[in-house]
């Protein structure tokens, strides 16, 4: 880490003409990937990168100038170039950097470094094995396997000093199947804030096996219906949904712009009796867990929706002081060319009562969703989409055949609210999270659900006499 | 700059002489500027550079890919031999290459002296503007999301042991403004974004118009029940499924298996009125550049000719697979990552009708004007299934908006279904598209 006297000297140049707040990021990270297709080890790559960003926030407005020169000249070249922006008072302000001490450790046995590509190579080549061998009718197996250890410093003009390591793992897995002309795909992916022990956790050949299985069973699928429908989620469809449908519009920065349907809903009903909707940083491992926000902050457990009612949303420093509150610890950035922005962790809807297998059984006709694929949504009036990888139709009760090309089309407040059936399960998804172009790494969970009525996009009219195949060319 | 990233290329190349292994070094050094505008205030100023070196190295056959941001001798000889030992872990593949031709780069016009010259204030104030029409182009425009400049600018180099030298300097701009627009308690988003390679170029009147437009027309929107029904698309949906038949025409997808272009080359994969091209020389446009990211010389490349597959885009390793020669399409993002196979500027050419002609006869239709969640769509299978909001046409007029609805499909059937392209040819970024008019769509909705 740079000396303490350097980062306390760039801070009050970059504070010399005046501003409220000034903060300098400096990220030092390595990364390594394995890549197999085609039956072999494609693509190795590993690589270092370090940078520095510096801040200067005054009235609600911020100047951001960053660097890879991380000498003390290039950063106070930087300073200089970040005050020059925020210009136009007289202030001098000296600061005194004390550090902080994370509320909890976040474990990693097997540091990246520590593990060698050999090791990664052979768990890699298992896993496109067992996906090979599942059926003849598999085409391509992509296999991935990533890691990255960063190294974060981030003090700022409050005299606070947090120090941070990080180290992420993800592995995936994605199949191609073909028949007849119909060519269907399979994914499976896990990762988590730790080391390569993950591998102990996870059994990577399993994920390989489940994403070919699915692949060739989604070619047996029929095309899905369209029209309105319940729709039962299944704890392993994970928490797109919460994060889409829901998670965006609590996030600070959109609802005081006047963006997010949940503007001005504080301690009001915006979700169904029963409906819980939590963001914690601090679950174990997690891929979207923290002990310091990318602002220096504490990661924290925060209650979005307590019952039905909305109690808080997720703020960042910048947004905190606009409200006149704390952060809640959810200032992320990508890198260290990125501003913070308010985003989420570990995201989810918590567990309820019912069992599982009674929701669909109570369920006399509709859509069981048992994987979603990816999804968008727009906050200001809360329609969303979603891609669903697997699904099934449920006729009295009974899981009957797959389907496949339905997407989810609806309306988030109005989806919270018509959810009549919360699981005493909890599944959960990792994904990268965009936003105002910038990803990072989140989780998000559900348990099985119950939505009354939902639009389901996909190529047969739910009302024809008959499930039409569609064409192929 | 040049001499720097140069210098520092040559010690890499030099080094892995040395140790007996082919190479290639890509440098890039970046500068962006952004600026972002709310209520006649700078919110956000960014100022910011990068440099790096992304090294490739083919060691027998065997791949190594190494990139470093620090760019000292030290760091530079470390990366070589990181890549070098990272080879050993890769298989042999013969199509590992790196360019080999010498290159007669042409002179294109993509640097604009301007963009630097123009000062901060004056680019703060063209933010400003158009934050302003749109704010003042309609009182029911409620709300500036953002609006702002930004421009970049990067000089890169590319060098190999084969002989390689490609260098140059480029630059680029834009305005954009996302906002919404508010009426009787019903929101709706509009945005606009222009990107330039001149600083004259940006009008931000027309931006800001846009987006406001573009906001109020889907104001009281209503949801409509399932129909097959002709759809016409805007150019901006129509690059975005442009998107996806990028990745459908890229060689090294087709080669895996991964694309519904596999084995298709000289059949008809879209209607007989479908002409494709992807040209990184075109006059102005964002992808315009005299070499791509292996070094390979610039050219224009005919994807779709009368509906009929004519060829698709290749990097070094998919042209040597396919025993054809590079097309000049590998791509790089970046310092960070291998070259892959990508666009430059892929444009479906325009036919000859205004957009109001292609619905003129259309009893019963959708205009699309939004598709949400296209990333969902799968190039693989072709099946597609995305949120789509626009304006319904009856008897041949736009009458009023819709939202919530789904629009599902192949893409294989959707490019033969074009019945009819637009005289409104516009860029979005690298990727350009008229107005399209389909003859069926399966749309949910209620």
């Amino acid at each position: 880490m740079l000396d303490k006297v350097i980062l306390e000297r760039v801070l009050e140049e970059a504070l010399k003409k005046g501003g409220d707040f000034a903060e300098i990021y400096i990220e030092e990270k390595q990364s390594s990937n394995v890549f197999c297709e085609d039956n072999r080890i494609e693509k190795v790559n590993s690589g270092r990168e370090k940078g520095a960003g510096i801040r200067v926030v005054k009235d609600g407005r911020t100047a951001y100038v960053y660097t890879s020169d991380l000498s003390e000249e290039g950063l106070m070249k930087a300073a200089a170039v970040v005050r020059h922006a925020s210009a136009n008072g007289k202030e001098t302000h000296a600061i005194e950097l004390s550090p902080k001490q994370p509320t909890f450790t976040i474990s990693c046995k097997r540091l990246p470094e520590s593990v060698s590509f050999d090791e990664k190579i052979e768990q890699v080549l298992a896993a496109n094995k067992r996906a090979r061998d599942v059926s003849d009718e598999i085409r391509q197996v992509t296999v991935a396997a990533g890691d990255l250890h960063k190294k974060v410093t981030i003090a700022n003009s409050e005299g606070e000093l947090a120090e941070d390591e990080r180290t992420r793992i993800r592995v995936i897995v994605s199949t191609v199947a073909a028949r007849d002309g119909i060519i269907q795909t399979g994914y499976e992916s896990a990762g988590g804030v730790c080391g390569w022990e993950l591998l102990e956790e996870i059994a990577f050949e399993d994920m390989a096996e489940k994403a070919a299985r699915l692949a060739v069973n989604m070619l047996s699928a029929r095309p899905a219906p369209a029209g309105r429908m319940p729709v039962v989620m299944s704890s392993q469809a994970g928490g797109t949904m919460v994060h889409e449908a829901c998670g965006h519009g609590l996030e600070a920065d959109l609802v005081q712009k006047g963006l997010s349907v949940y503007k001005d809903k504080i301690g009001e009903k915006v979700a169904a009796d029963g409906v819980s909707v939590i963001d914690d940083a601090t679950l174990d491992g997690k891929y979207g867990t923290f002990s310091f926000d990318d602002e220096g902050n504490y990661g924290q457990r925060t209650v979005l929706i307590n019952d039905g009612i909305l109690e808080q949303y997720m703020y960042d420093r910048l947004t905190a002081v606009k409200d006149g509150r704390d952060s809640t610890g959810n200032g992320r950035r990508e890198s260290y060319q990125d501003k913070p922005i308010p985003r989420m962790s570990n995201t989810f809807i918590a567990s309820g009562r019912d069992d599982p297998e009674t929701i669909i059984k109570s369920t006399p006709s509709g859509l069981l969703v048992k994987k979603m694929g990816g999804g968008q949504v727009n906050t200001t009036n809360g329609d969303f989409v979603f891609d669903v990888q697997e699904a099934y139709m449920v006729e009295d009760g009974e899981v009957t055949y797959p389907v496949r090309g339905a997407t989810l089309t609806g309306n988030g407040p109005r989806v919270l609210n018509s959810i009549d059936m919360v699981g005493k399960d909890l599944g959960f998804s990792i994904g990268v999270c965009g936003k105002d172009g910038q990803g990072v790494p989140v989780a998000d969970a559900q348990p099985t659900i119950r939505i009354k009525e939902l639009t389901v996009g996909g190529t047969a009219p739910a009302s024809g006499p008959a499930k039409r195949r569609i064409r192929r060319v | 700059m040049e001499d720097f990233l140069r210098n520092t290329g040559e010690k890499a190349l030099e080094w892995a002489r040395k140790r007996g292994v082919e190479a290639e070094a890509f440098l890039l050094q970046g500068r962006e500027l952004s600026i972002e505008v709310i209520d006649g205030q700078v919110e956000t100023f960014k100022e910011a550079e990068e440099a790096g070196l992304g090294l490739r190295v083919i060691n027998q056959g065997r791949l190594g890919f190494v990139f470093t941001s620090d760019l000292s001798d030290q760091a530079v000889k470390q990366v070589v031999d990181d890549a070098i030992s990272i080879s050993r872990y890769t298989e042999a593949d013969p199509h590992n290459c790196i360019p080999q031709g010498k290159y007669d780069y042409p002179v294109l016009e993509v640097y604009d002296p301007d963009i630097p010259a123009v000062s901060l204030e004056a680019k703060i104030e063209l933010a400003r503007e158009v934050e302003r029409v749109a704010r003042s182009s309609d009182a029911r425009i409620s709300i500036i999301e953002r609006a702002g400049y930004e421009d970049s600018e990067f000089t890169n180099v590319i060098m190999n042991t084969n002989g390689i030298y490609a260098s140059g300097r480029g630059n680029f701009c834009g305005i954009y403004v996302f906002l919404v627009a508010e009426e009787d308690g019903d929101a709706q988003n509009g945005f606009s974004v222009m990107m330039r390679k001149k600083y004259k170029d940006l009008d931000s009147g027309f931006t800001g118009r846009e987006a406001a437009d573009n906001a109020l027309r889907a104001l009281h929107a209503r949801n409509i029940s399932s129909a097959h029904l002709p759809c016409v698309m805007e150019p901006y949906v129509a690059t975005r499924f442009l998107s996806l038949l990028a990745q459908m025409a890229d060689a090294g997808m087709v080669q895996k298996g991964k694309s519904l272009f596999a084995g298709k080359l000289e059949q008809a994969v879209a209607a007989p009125v479908v002409n494709l091209v992807d040209d990184a020389t075109w006059a102005g446009g964002i992808g315009t550049f005299p070499f791509d990211g292996e070094g390979v010389l610039s050219r224009r490349n005919t994807i779709i000719k009368d509906g009929i597959l004519t060829g698709y885009l290749y990097d070094c390793y998919s042209a040597s697979k396919a025993g054809v020669a590079p097309s000049g399409n590998g791509h790089r993002g970046s310092f960070r990552s291998l070259p892959s196979v990508g666009t430059s500027n892929f444009i479906l050419q325009s036919g000859s009708l205004g957009p109001q002609e292609l619905y003129a006869d259309i009893e019963k239709g959708l205009y699309i004007t939004e598709v949400m969640g296209m990333h969902t769509a799968n190039p693989i299978s072709g099946d597609f299934s995305v949120g789509a909001a626009g304006i319904m046409i009856e008897k041949g007029k736009l009458t009023y908006p819709v939202r919530g609805a789904t629009i599902a499909g192949n893409l294989g059937e959707f490019f033969l279904d074009i019945e009819a392209l637009g005289n409104d040819l516009r860029f979005f970024g690298g990727k350009a598209a008229p107005s399209i008019r389909l003859k069926s769509l399966s749309i949910a909705g209620e």
